[in-house]
C-alpha cells in the first residue's frame, strides 16, 4: 500500500530518528532518507548538560543508532525546500525528491552576542559540551545568563567542579515555568550548593570581545573566566524561507503533525502547535513531545490515521543534586493544590489542579516513573 | 539482539516501558526491570526494544554490537 512512497526526513534529531523507526514499524517498505547536518550523527542531548560535562569517557556512549532500519543518511545541511516540485536541496549541492517530507530540524541555542562579538558559549550540541568541559577545567569563576532549566543545570555542573558561579536573570530561577512556590525552594537549595543568583532589572548584554563578562542594565560590568548563555532556543527554520511553512515560533503543526503545506509534516523542537478552539498557539520543545510527534508525523506521512496525543508534556531536570519530574500543563501559578511530603526536606509530591480537569504533578526529589506521574495527572501516554 | 542496561545511569523515567512494555517495566519507585537480562530479545519484540533504546533520555540502554 505504501511501498511506492519515498519519505524524506530533514533533521537527524530524536524526532527524526523516531519518525524513521516508526515508518518501518508501520510497515513502510519504500525509501527513507534522513538529511542531517550534525557531523556526529544522532545523539542524546539531555546527557550533554549532565554526563558529558562531567566525564569525557561518556562522549561515545550517547549515540543513537539507526541500525537495521534500511535508512539512507545524508550528512549535509538542508539549504532549501521546494514544496512545489517536492524536493529539498543540500549544502553540498544535491537535490532530493520526496512523496512526503518530515521536518525535524530541531532548534538551536539562542545567542546574545552582538554581530562579530566572539567567544560566546552555549550548550546545545556535543561540540558545545566538549568546549565547555575543557573551559571548566581551568575556570576560576563563571557567569550563567538565564535561570531556566539549562542555566541551572550548567550552574550545577560549575558548582560540582568547584567553580564559583553566578546565575543572572530578570526572573527568579525557573519562576516563569514552575511558579514562585517551587522557585523559592530551588533558589535556596541552589544557594546551599554554592550557586549564587542575581536578579537583574532588565536583560544583561555580553561584554568584551572575546566575551569576558556581562553588562547589567545599570551599566555595571561583571567579569568571569567563563560566561555561558542559556537563554532558550530558536527553531531551525532558516532553510524554509518563502515556503509558508515557518514563522517566528517555528513550523506550525496541527494534532496530526500536518503543516500548512500538502505532503509536508513536522515534529519536535522545530514545531509549535497551532491554536485551535481549545488552546492558544504553543511551543513545547520537550523530549517526550519529540517522541510523540515523530511517531505521529510518520503515520500521517503514510496517510494513516494517527493515534495518540500530539503533546505528551513530561520533562525533568537535575539541579543542585535534586531531581524534578513534571507531568502536565505549564506554567504553574500560585500555590499547589496538594502537597505530599515536604519541599524543605527535599522530598515531596505536589499537584496543581487546573480548571477543565487537568492536573500538573511534580515529583520533587522523588524517584517516580513517568507512567505513575501521568496516572496522577490524569493524562494519557503517547502510546 | 542483546541490550545492555547501565543501571547506574538509569534515572527511572520509564519512557522505555512506554515503547516496549514487554521488554522493560518499572515499579512505583521507578526501579527498572529488564525482562531479557543476558538473553536475546525475542524477534517479535526487537523493533519495540530498539525504539526503547532510542528514546532513553539518559542513554542508559545500548544495543550490544
Amino acid at each position: 500500500m505504501t511501498s511506492a512512497r519515498s519519505v524524506l526526513i530533514v533533521g537527524e534529531s530524536l524526532a527524526g530518528t523516531t519518525a524513521a523507526r516508526e515508518l518501518r514499524a508501520l510497515g513502510h517498505s519504500g525509501r527513507v532518507t534522513i538529511i542531517g547536518a550534525e557531523t556526529h550523527g544522532a545523539y542524546s542531548r539531555p546527557s550533554l548538560s549532565k554526563t558529558v560535562l562531567k566525564d569525557p569517557a561518556t562522549d561515545d556512549t550517547i549515540r543513537q543508532d539507526l541500525d537495521g532500519l534500511d535508512v539512507r543518511v545524508v550528512r549535509s545541511a538542508a539549504t532549501a525546500a521546494h514544496t512545489d516540485r517536492r524536493t529539498v536541496t543540500t549544502d553540498d549541492g544535491r537535490e532530493f525528491g520526496y512523496d512526503a517530507l518530515i521536518i525535524a530540524t530541531g532548534a538551536a541555542a539562542r545567542r546574545l552576542a552582538a554581530p562579530g562579538q566572539r567567544g560566546e558559549l552555549v550548550l546545545r550540541t556535543l561540540d558545545d559540551a566538549r568546549r565547555l568541559r575543557t573551559r571548566l577545567e581551568t575556570a576560576r569563576s563563571a557567569l550563567v545568563v538565564g535561570a531556566g532549566f539549562l542555566g541551572m543545570e550548567v550552574a550545577t555542573a560549575c558548582a560540582a567542579r568547584g567553580v564559583p558561579v553566578t546565575v543572572l536573570d530578570v526572573d527568579r530561577p525557573l519562576e516563569r515555568i514552575l511558579g514562585s512556590h517551587l522557585s523559592v525552594a530551588i533558589t535556596e537549595r541552589a544557594a546551599a550548593h554554592g550557586i549564587r543568583f542575581l536578579q537583574t532589572a532588565g536583560f544583561a548584554t555580553l561584554a568584551g570581545d572575546p566575551v569576558h563578562g556581562v553588562t547589567l542594565p545599570d551599566g555595571t560590568e561583571l567579569t568571569a573566566d567563563l560566561v555561558v548563555t542559556c537563554a532558550g532556543e530558536t527553531p531551525c527554520t532558516d532553510w524554509l524561507p518563502r515556503t509558508g511553512l515557518a514563522d517566528r515560533l517555528g513550523v506550525g503543526i496541527d494534532s496530526a503533525c500536518t503543516t500548512s503545506v500538502p505532503n509536508v509534516f513536522a515534529a519536535g523542537d522545530v514545531t509549535y502547535l497551532r491554536a485551535d478552539g481549545t488552546h492558544p498557539e504553543r511551543r513545547a520543545p520537550f523530549w517526550s513531545n519529540a517522541v510523540a510527534q515523530g511517531r505521529l508525523a510518520a503515520a500521517s506521512a503514510l496517510g494513516l490515521s494517527p493515534t495518540g496525543p500530539v503533546q505528551d508534556d513530561y520533562f525533568w531536570t537535575e539541579i543542585a543534586g535534586l531531581t524534578l519530574k513534571v507531568v502536565g500543563p505549564l506554567p504553574l501559578v500560585g500555590e499547589p493544590t496538594t502537597v505530599d511530603g515536604r519541599v524543605t526536606d527535599g522530598r515531596a509530591l505536589l499537584t496543581w489542579r487546573h480548571s477543565g480537569g487537568h492536573s500538573t504533578v511534580v515529583a520533587y526529589g522523588l524517584r517516580k516513573p513517568v507512567a505513575a506521574l501521568r496516572a496522577l495527572a490524569g493524562s494519557v501516554p503517547a502510546r | 539482539m542483546k541490550i545492555s542496561v547501565d543501571y547506574a545511569r538509569c534515572e527511572g523515567h520509564g519512557l522505555c516501558a512506554d515503547q516496549a512494555p514487554d521488554v522493560f517495566s518499572l515499579d512505583d519507585d521507578a526501579e527498572l526491570t529488564y525482562h531479557f537480562e543476558d538473553l536475546e530479545v525475542p524477534d517479535e519484540h526487537t523493533p519495540a526494544a530498539r525504539a526503547a533504546v532510542n528514546v532513553c533520555p539518559v542513554a542508559a540502554l545500548r544495543v550490544q554490537p
